[in-house]
């Protein structure tokens, strides 16, 4: 049994490693920890947490959900002081009803709301909208012909639509003459762009449309290419999205018709969470159940930043 | 000597692990609570190792039962979300699970095919489905009734045993079932014993008269069964169906009946050993949580473990 | 400890036997040599040196070389590349293998046996087993400088060869001892260690019993020194007459392997089928046993027509002892009580399918019993027990079916005297019970001694049946290559 005997021993080491005593033990789990924006999340929160002196114990299940609430119930039993999670809330609501028994307060990072939560950490999707939208309006100087690129199905980009309804909708002499929702099978661009393709067809007096407004980046850049495919660059036509991907970004430093979008602060997401949760420890109670992190909006002055 | 640690070694491994939590975590690891929690968290991938073991002792595989599981969700899930009745749900899940075993067993038992190939096409297949039917989406929300997803939250009150407020959860019920029944089968009816002759000699077992096609199809077909369950249960404790929530039971329960297998004289798969090595790996998750090791860490821990809980058993049969 | 006090003593140049029922400590001393065993005390001395054995290379060096009765040649080579295997392949420009010397070598290597017959580019895959084990002592020829070889280890050697097979091998091992190398010879078979040996050494319960140049010894000697009782007769003689029911016919019955099938089996009748290798013996029972299928003409069980598949054959009493035991017979993993009971299983179970553990176990035990099995228990594994103990499983379990039909393809084929003594008994009390039997063997002596009459085939097609007292083993092997003329 040498060979169980050494794995214990690594076992023990690690535990040392990982628990010094009587510190604020913090769990965050996660299934999406291989992806970008959870990483930042993450990375702003650890930094957070060292300042603060916690024991924070990253936990990433690979993807699987079921696992998460797994993991929930073992850091309720282990008795932690806080639980932060980065998943659906209502696919592991069960394990959050444990936390709820247990009075181990559960903040989400960026999470969706819900009622076993004490608070959602996240950024603005409404004034993300309005940044852009505004944008939009100022620069056609609150007139001309606006094609609007949306995803009602899923509510954080349903949310971006509404704003921008409303604000074009204040502009009398804005007119959507579009309003389309691309087939997102393959991210979005390839479909909008076949879309803005026929927008163009069916528009082809120059200066008939003025602006593209996208409720995130990729249908922006499919009708970015579709715009620069028809030859119809020259006539002005002002592009936005949200989010500011790698790709938007060079888009926008490229100078070209895509002009603006908004870059959420990840790592703020992630401090601020931080934030939530050394109040949630100390006892106070969160009164909003949404906390917001202000975002950035991006054009050419500041995407080189 | 060596054949006792042959035998013995996973199971001696099994309590070395027991017995090290317990003293690292003397306060919360060793609660009835927490070996209740453990039972529920393990319960659907012992699902999937028992009727994984049914094909298993045949010596065959099914790599298909991940995207299985993440099917049948999606088919319950989308009946519920069409306003159909919590039973219809199951109901069609369930078959889709058993139509998706009959389909590998006719693979891999009438065109021959290698269980290792057919069932990796399958896995594909089903996969596909489960993305083209839910269009990749997850469904939640309210399309999952709460009946449904309240039955992963709730279970047997413990009060009468003098657990007060403690629960035995309904899904660690439904994967002891799941349990008896696969060793009954395996342990206790001529199928069963079949199966295993299936395992010994597949040319010897069919000049002994056994039926070896319908044998390995009625097998793959109850895998498919337990599959589906699995997928159920799993929509169940995550009140939502997502097209690839399933896939990391399949790598988890053929490493529990490995490890399982290393507990037996013959080296064949037996339920309840599979039951441990699935046991093994719930519990290192468990523990090794509780003491705040790093997930990663984990990881590279579990696949350590295993690879010598089999490299100890190759030796030991060597040495002999 | 399955040695005691063995002696073994080689000469070069001369074929040494190596006689013992199983478990004699055979297997045992040739692992000695092999250095894969070591035993507490032993001298190996080689020309008056003494020689250690520690581990395989000591037995590789000291020139010794040996040839299973498992052949592991590796099928999707071909013959050279099988023949050069674990040595140095000749190359070109120092990487690409030069294919050309590659096969010259091989070619060499097997003309040195007095072996013209075999094609070094063919696929080793498509070999009779005959010519696998002559590539295999053709491999065994090539050799660095140096290394050559002082002693050859044929293990069976003739077990799964036919006839004529074994003809091309004998003449291999005179051109073996010519060449002034010592032979070890393991068989079972008297007629050949009479034919080709030069010495014997018989061993019993792990002693040397015997050991004598076999000029100077006979059969009876050696029998008796194997199995410490005289077996006057080996071949049990019928003692109940043939009955007139027919229990089997075959009437032009053809399959993909044999055509023109025609005879009649009688109740309590023994019909031996056989003939040069793969010439369509084993695929007689199989068309009874419905293994492979009727293409043309009638073949009748009882006179309903030949069962369509192993499964209904058992049902209906035929059983079948497979050519191959541990590939086709036996589950060597499991118990000699699983192995025995296997096909019997829906009959000795309770209602619904659920197994009944005493009923196996009081049916494994009246069988082994009944086969005079010698194991430790009937829970005992297979693949522990010796080649005839296997056997007998194999037959335990055909006779639990309470056979009408007995199918039994080479059934002591590998098979040690004493178990083959046994298996005689069964088979003719079988048959004295009124069970018909059709037994395929290349073993001319238990043809002649346990059949009625014999049917050779030829290349699918077969001699009209011929009573076996009206034959001699010379007047059969004749007919092997003249059927036609029968």
């Amino acid at each position: 049994m040498l060979n169980l005997k050494s794995v214990a021993g690594a076992l023990v080491a690690t535990a040392m490693s990982f628990a010094p005593a009587l510190a604020q033990n913090v769990t965050v789990v996660t299934p999406y920890l291989a992806q970008p924006g959870t990483q930042m999340f993450v990375e702003g929160f650890k930094a957070e947490a060292e300042g603060m002196g916690w024991n924070a114990n990253i936990v990433d299940t690979a993807g699987d959900v079921a696992a998460v609430i797994s993991r929930i119930e073992d850091a309720v039993t282990q008795n932690v002081d806080a639980i932060v999670i980065n998943v659906d809330p209502e696919q592991i609501a069960a394990g959050l009803e444990v936390a709820k028994e247990a009075g181990i307060p559960v903040i989400g990072m960026d999470s969706g709301a819900s009622p076993l939560l004490q608070a959602n950490v996240t950024s603005n999707g409404y004034a993300m909208a309005a940044e852009t939208s505004v944008y939009v309006a100022n620069r056609i100087a609150g007139k001309g012909r606006v094609v609007m690129f949306v995803f009602d199905p899923f509510p954080p980009v349903q949310i971006r639509g509404v704003i921008a309804d409303a604000v074009f909708g204040n502009f009398p002499d804005i007119e959507v003459i579009d309003r389309i929702t691309p087939d997102v099978q393959d991210g979005g661009i390839a479909d909008s762009r076949a879309k803005m393709e026929a927008i163009l067809a069916a528009n082809p007096e120059p200066g008939s449309i003025s602006a593209v407004w996208a409720a995130w980046d990729q249908p922006g850049l499919g009708a970015l290419q579709a715009i620069e495919a028809a030859g119809r660059e020259g006539e002005g036509i002002v592009i936005v999205g949200i989010d500011a991907n790698p790709q938007a970004r060079d888009a926008i430093a490229a100078g070209g018709n895509f002009e603006a979008s908004v870059a959420q602060d990840f790592v703020g997401i992630g401090k601020a969470t931080a934030g939530v949760v050394s109040r949630a420890i100390k006892g106070e109670e969160i009164k909003e159940d949404v906390v917001y992190v202000p975002t950035v909006l991006i054009t050419t002055a500041n995407v080189g930043e | 000597m060596i054949r006792t640690l042959k035998l013995y070694g996973t199971l001696i491994g099994f309590v070395t692990i027991l017995v090290f939590f317990s003293v690292q975590l003397p306060d919360t690891f060793l609660t009835a609570r927490n070996l209740l929690n453990i039972t529920q968290q393990v319960s659907m991938l012992a699902v999937v190792a028992c009727s994984m073991t049914l094909v298993m002792v045949m010596g065959d595989f099914d790599l298909s039962v991940g995207s299985m599981a993440s099917l049948a969700g999606i088919v319950a899930a989308l009946l519920f979300s069409m306003g159909y009745p919590i039973s219809v749900g199951i109901a069609a899940a369930l078959l889709v699970g058993v139509l998706g075993g009959v389909f590998n067993g006719i693979l891999v038992s009438f065109f021959g095919i290698l269980p290792f190939v057919a069932t990796l096409g399958t896995l594909t297949m089903f996969s596909g489905m489960a993305f083209f039917t839910s269009g990749g989406k997850t469904i939640f929300g309210r399309d999952i009734p709460t009946e449904f997803s309240g039955f992963a939250r709730s279970g047997l009150e413990l009060d009468q045993i003098g657990l007060i407020g403690l629960k035995l959860p309904y899904l660690s019920l439904v994967a002891l079932l799941v349990l008896v029944v696969v060793w009954f089968i395996l342990e206790q009816t001529i199928f069963g014993r079949r199966l295993y002759a299936i395992g010994g000699n597949q040319e010897a077992a069919r000049l002994a008269g056994l039926k070896v096609r319908t044998l390995r199809l009625c097998a793959f077909a109850m895998t498919g069964f337990g599959a589906a369950i699995a997928g159920l249960m799993y929509a169940s404790r995550v009140a939502s169906a997502n097209p690839t929530q399933g896939s990391g039971l399949m790598l988890d329960a053929i490493a529990a009946v490995f490890l399982g297998m290393t507990m037996s004289e013959e080296g064949e798969p037996r339920v309840l050993y599979s039951l441990i090595g699935v046991l093994i790996l719930g519990i290192l998750d468990n523990g090794l949580t509780q003491m705040s090791v790093d997930s990663y860490i984990r990881e590279i821990l579990v696949g350590a473990i295993i690879v010598t809980a089999v490299a100890f058993s190759s030796i030991t049969k060597q040495s002999r | 400890m399955a040695l005691s006090s063995a002696q073994l003593d080689l000469a070069p140049g001369r074929v040494h036997a190596l006689m013992g029922e199983n478990g004699a400590g055979k297997s045992t001393l040739i692992k000695i040599l092999a250095g894969v065993q070591r035993a507490d005390t032993m001298d190996v001395t080689q020309d008056g040196q003494a020689l250690t054995l520690t581990n395989a290379e000591d037995a590789r060096n000291a020139g010794f070389r040996f040839i299973h009765q498992e052949l592991n040649i590796v099928p999707h080579l071909s013959v050279a590349e099988n023949i050069l295997l674990g040595w140095a392949y000749p190359k070109r420009f120092g990487i690409a293998i030069d294919w050309k010397r590659l096969e010259q070598q091989a070619e060499n290597a097997l003309l040195r046996l007095g072996v013209d017959h075999i094609d070094v580019t063919l696929q080793a895959a498509r070999l009779s087993t005959g010519d696998r084990m002559l590539v295999k002592i053709a491999g065994s020829l090539v050799s660095l400088d140096g290394e050559e070889a002082q002693l050859y280890v044929l293990d069976e050697p003739t077990a799964a060869l036919s006839e004529d097979e074994a003809e091309k091998l004998f003449r291999v091992i005179e051109q073996l001892k010519a060449a002034g190398v010592a032979v070890l010879y393991v068989s079972h078979r008297m007629n050949e260690v009479m034919r080709i040996c030069d010495d014997v050494t018989v061993l019993r319960d792990g002693k040397t019993v015997l050991s004598s140049p076999i000029a100077d010894t006979n059969r009876q000697q050696i029998i008796f020194a194997m199995t410490g009782r005289d077996l006057e007769e080996v071949h049990p003689k019928r003692k109940t007459p043939i009955g007139k029911t027919i229990v089997c016919t075959a009437k032009g019955a053809a399959t993909a392997e044999i055509r023109n099938i025609d005879f009649e089996l009688h109740e309590g009748e023994i019909i031996g089928i056989c003939g040069l290798t793969n010439a369509g013996q084993s695929d007689v029972l199989q068309m009874f046993m419905g293994v492979s299928s009727l293409l043309e003409g009638e073949a009748l069980v009882a006179g309903q027509p030949a069962p369509k598949s192993p499964s209904e054959a058992w049902q209906r009493h035929i059983a079948y002892v497979p050519r191959e035991r541990r590939s086709e017979g036996l589950m060597l993993r499991r118990s000699a009580q699983d192995n025995i009971v296997l096909p019997h299983l829906a009959s000795l179970s309770r209602s619904a399918g659920i197994t009944h553990s005493k009923a196996e176990e009081a049916t494994a035990k009246q069988f082994s019993n009944a086969v005079r099995l010698k194991a430790d228990s009937p829970r005992q594994s297979v693949y522990e027990l010796s080649g005839g103990n296997q056997q007998k499983v194999v037959f335990a379990r055909a006779l639990a079916a309470a056979p009408k039909l007995l199918l039994l393809d080479e059934p002591t084929r590998g098979v040690d005297v004493g178990a083959k003594f046994d298996i005689y008994s069964l088979m003719r009390q079988a048959s004295s019970d009124g069970c018909s039997i059709l037994l395929t063997s290349s073993d001319l002596p238990e043809l002649l001694g346990m059949c009625d009459r014999i049917i050779i085939m030829r290349d699918g097609v077969q001699s009209a049946p011929i009573p076996a007292d009206a034959l001699t083993p010379a007047k059969l092997l004749a007919q092997f290559y003249h059927s036609e003329a029968a």
